[in-house]
Order: C-alpha cells, then sequence, then structure tokens
C-alpha cells in the first residue's frame, strides 16, 4: 500500500489541475454572468409596477421564487438530464441538449444570480434616500443617479455578501461532478475508486477546497479596505 | 420670478400644503419660518418637485405646471436644473472627493469638460473657505464644512434660484457661523434664495420677504421689519416660543 504521503503527492497535481480547468473557470464565468442577471433583476424588483415593468417583475419574482427554492442539485439533473426530454416543435425538435460545461455554466448562473438579486437589491435599499436626492435636485435622470450614485454606494456595501455567494459558489461547483465534469471532487473520486483510499482522498479535495476559499477570503478583505477609503477619515 | 397659486398637497391624511399662494422674486431672498411640521419645508421641496402638489399652477420665469396634470421627466429635469437644493444634512456623495462632489452635475448634467468643471469646482470651493480640501473626502471634514461643500456642489450648477432646507439645524452654533456667512454673502450678491431657518436672527439679517407657514397655509407674507415689529398674537407667540429655545439652548 502506498504511503499516505505518497498519495498526497501524486494527487494533488491531478486535482489541482482539474481546478484550474475546470472548478476556477466555471465558478467565475458563472459568478460574472451571475453578476450581470442579479443586478438587472435587483434594478426590476425594485422598479415601480406600471405598464411592461409589470410583466418584466413578475418574471424577476418568478426566477428568484424558483431558483432558491429547489435544491441546485436538482437544477442540474434537470437542465443536464432533463431538457434533453423537452422536445419543443419547430424550436427544439430533438429536445434542449447542452454539453456539461454549458449546462454547469447555465444552472450555476442562474442559481447564483437568483441569491445576488436579493443581496443587490438589498443593498440599493441600503443607500439613503438623501442620496436619490440630492443627485436628482443636481438634474441627473434615474440612470446617471443609478450609475454614477447609487451603484457604486451599493457595491461596497454588498462586497461582504457577494463574497459569501462566490465562495459559495466555488464549493458548490463540486456538485458539477454528477453532470460528467471532471472537476476537482470528481478527480478526488476517479483516485479514491483506484487506491481504495476514500479517507485521505476526501480530506484531501476538503483540504483543497479549503486552501482556494481562504485565498478568496483574503482577497475580500483586500477589496473591503480598498473600497472603503471614503468612508473613515484618513490617518 | 417663481410663483405658486392655489398649491395642495396632503400626506396620507393631513394636508401639508393648503391653497398656497405666493411668489418668489429673483435676486431676493426668501426665508420661510413655522414652527415643525407646518409644511414649509414640503413648501420647499416642492418648488424643486422632490415633492408633488396635487393640484395648483406653479409659474417657473414664463413656464407654467399644472399640478394636476402629468408632468415629463424632461419637465421635472429641466426644472431641477434651474433650482439648486441644499439640505439639512448635506447628502454629500460620500464616495466622491470634493471637487468631484461640486463637478458631478456640471460634468454629467450639463456635459462640461472636466478641466473647465474643475475650474469652476475650485472657484466656488474657494468661496466657500474650502479649496485646500477639494481633495478630501466628506467624511473627512465638519459638518459645517461639508454643507459648505453642499452649497458649492448647488452653486455650481449655476441655478436660477437656491433651495435651502433648515441648512444649519444639524450643526453646532460654532460651525453655523462658518456656513451662515457664506449665505450672507450669497444674499448681499443678490443670488435668488428660498431658505427654511429655525435661526430668526439669521432670518432677521438676510431675509428681503419672510413666510410665515402653519398647518400648511401661509399665515404671514411679508418683509423683516412687519414681521418682527408688528407681529400678529400667533406670531408673537411663535418668536417667544423660538427665543426660549434659543436661550435655553444657550443655558445648556
Amino acid at each position: 500500500m502506498d504511503s499516505i504521503w505518497h498519495i498526497i503527492v501524486t494527487a494533488t497535481p491531478q486535482i489541482a489541475l482539474a481546478g484550474l480547468k475546470y472548478t476556477i473557470p466555471i465558478a467565475l464565468i458563472s459568478f460574472a454572468l451571475g453578476l450581470i442577471l442579479a443586478v438587472l433583476t435587483a434594478l426590476v424588483k425594485l422598479s415601480p409596477r406600471h405598464g411592461w415593468f409589470s410583466i418584466l417583475k413578475a418574471i424577476a419574482y418568478f426566477y428568484v421564487w424558483l431558483f432558491r427554492s429547489t435544491p441546485l442539485l436538482v437544477q442540474l439533473f434537470i437542465v443536464y438530464f432533463g431538457l434533453p426530454y423537452l422536445k419543443i416543435r419547430g424550436l427544439f425538435p430533438n429536445g434542449i441538449q447542452m454539453d456539461p460545461w454549458a449546462a454547469g455554466i447555465m444552472t450555476f448562473s442562474l442559481n447564483t444570480g437568483a441569491y445576488c438579486a436579493e443581496t443587490i437589491r438589498a443593498s440599493i435599499l441600503s443607500i439613503p434616500q438623501g442620496q436619490w436626492e440630492a443627485a436628482a435636485s443636481i438634474g441627473m435622470n434615474k440612470t446617471q443617479v443609478l450609475k454614477r450614485i447609487i451603484l457604486p454606494q451599493a457595491a461596497r456595501v454588498s462586497l461582504p455578501p457577494l463574497s459569501n455567494s462566490f465562495i459559495g459558489l466555488v464549493k458548490d461547483t463540486s456538485l458539477a461532478a454528477s453532470i460528467t465534469i471532471i472537476e476537482m471532487f470528481e478527480v478526488s473520486q476517479q483516485i479514491a475508486a483506484q487506491n481504495y483510499q476514500p479517507l485521505v482522498m476526501y480530506s484531501l479535495v476538503a483540504a483543497l477546497y479549503a486552501i482556494l476559499c481562504s485565498l478568496l477570503s483574503w482577497l475580500q478583505g483586500y477589496l473591503e479596505k480598498r473600497t472603503s477609503s471614503y468612508i473613515r477619515p484618513a490617518n | 420670478m417663481i410663483k405658486f397659486e392655489h398649491v395642495n398637497k396632503t400626506f396620507a391624511d393631513h394636508p401639508a400644503l393648503v391653497d398656497i399662494t405666493t411668489e418668489f422674486k429673483a435676486h431676493e431672498t426668501t426665508v420661510i419660518v413655522g414652527p415643525s411640521g407646518s409644511g414649509k419645508s414640503t413648501l420647499l421641496r416642492s418648488l424643486n418637485l422632490l415633492e408633488r402638489p396635487e393640484n395648483g399652477q406653479y409659474h417657473f420665469n414664463d413656464q407654467i405646471i399644472d399640478f394636476a396634470q402629468p408632468l415629463s421627466s424632461k419637465t421635472i429635469l429641466n426644472l431641477r436644473r434651474k433650482t439648486g437644493m441644499v439640505f439639512q444634512d448635506y447628502n454629500l456623495f460620500p464616495h466622491l472627493t470634493v471637487v468631484k462632489n461640486v463637478m458631478e452635475g456640471p460634468v454629467q448634467v450639463l456635459k462640461q469638460s472636466p478641466a473647465d468643471a474643475k475650474a469652476t469646482a475650485m472657484t466656488l470651493l474657494d468661496k466657500v473657505g474650502l479649496a485646500d480640501k477639494a481633495d478630501a473626502y466628506p467624511s473627512q471634514l465638519s459638518g459645517g464644512q461639508q454643507q459648505r461643500v453642499a452649497i458649492a456642489r448647488s452653486l455650481a450648477m449655476n441655478p436660477e434660484y437656491i433651495l435651502l432646507d433648515e441648512p444649519t439645524s444639524a450643526l453646532d452654533p460654532e460651525l453655523e457661523a462658518g456656513v451662515l456667512r457664506v449665505l450672507l454673502e450669497l444674499a448681499q450678491e443678490k443670488d435668488s434664495m428660498i431658505i427654511v431657518t429655525h435661526n430668526m436672527e439669521f432670518a432677521r439679517a438676510v431675509a428681503d420677504k419672510i413666510l410665515f407657514v402653519e398647518a400648511g397655509q401661509i399665515l404671514f407674507d411679508g418683509t423683516p421689519a412687519e414681521f418682527f415689529k408688528q407681529p400678529t398674537k400667533r406670531i408673537a407667540d411663535f418668536l417667544a416660543a423660538m427665543t426660549f429655545t434659543t436661550i435655553s439652548d444657550k443655558a445648556n
């Protein structure tokens, strides 16, 4: 039997490579897309209820409700294994087929977008009404007020909870193993199946996730410090 | 000249403005006084449409706005550009430096070049005595300094009227003086100002005209001389109450 040290030394590069090829890119791309979706959803949810905005609002509420009320693993299964059976004549006669990458990124984006939408909505609401009034009274239109005054301040407020969501997403990418993506957890499972050392392998992959997330926590601290420089007096 | 005619505004169930008719002349300083909750801030905020009265007419120079009709956002923005607003709690943009706060309107709204806007901003900051704080953030300034920046920010838009909503109510007396000096200077330069204040000494010093508002109604509309020298019973009571507050504040 291999020594534990030997297992760690040989398995770590393989798992790390899977992290670089799948875990990190999937998390980054999904989070970027999720954030765009989240900002749009938050703005729609905060918009006044009139005209075609009522329809958009209904869609936004339904979307957030749907993705927060069902398990991520089930969502992945529906998108990857289920949608191929959704045959729509004219549009998708052979069902909606996606490769694992596309299915994974789509599901992770939609899922994290639903959670982040609520974070962003709350941080926009946390900016005092006086900021809207001050910006409006120098003649700014709503888009200018949002872009120049509200969103930059809301971004600072939402940084800690958004970092939470991102760290959560990095760990949730391990679920992509179930839709045949060879990410970090899947690699550790495959190695464990060969060397019959599940405790060592799963502890090792846990440690690697922990290292990755610790780096992200540090990055969060750094960003918080940089974006908060205007809050407290210098010196 | 701007003018309100028969303007009404109701909040939930209580009337905030009741059949308000008055005018504000250009190059004059109008001071609005009255007890708390009397509707004086609502009156001021209605002048730049931060509040929307339900009906009545608003004359701004030759433009006539009927409050009973829906207003286009173009009308609203255009009117706000012509009326600068200074708030009780300053409402500076905390994420922008002092000079950027002053430049924001001219660059984003008036589409001035950043260089031009900066030159104007520095002149205005100099005028309010804060040129040396141009690169500081609002959180690094005292309340009085922040309010002077807010005045510079509203002046940067070159408004036809400057509206000030209790500009010194949040300030300690020694900080208040610096702000009042700036406003006195503007009054002497014949800027058009409309000021809501609780400071009667300041009102007396700066006003060309005084409005006394209570329960959403204008109970007095005239010169400071009339207001302070021949007050009605109600105004005399109000002034006595204000004096008592001032004395008790000083005693503390």
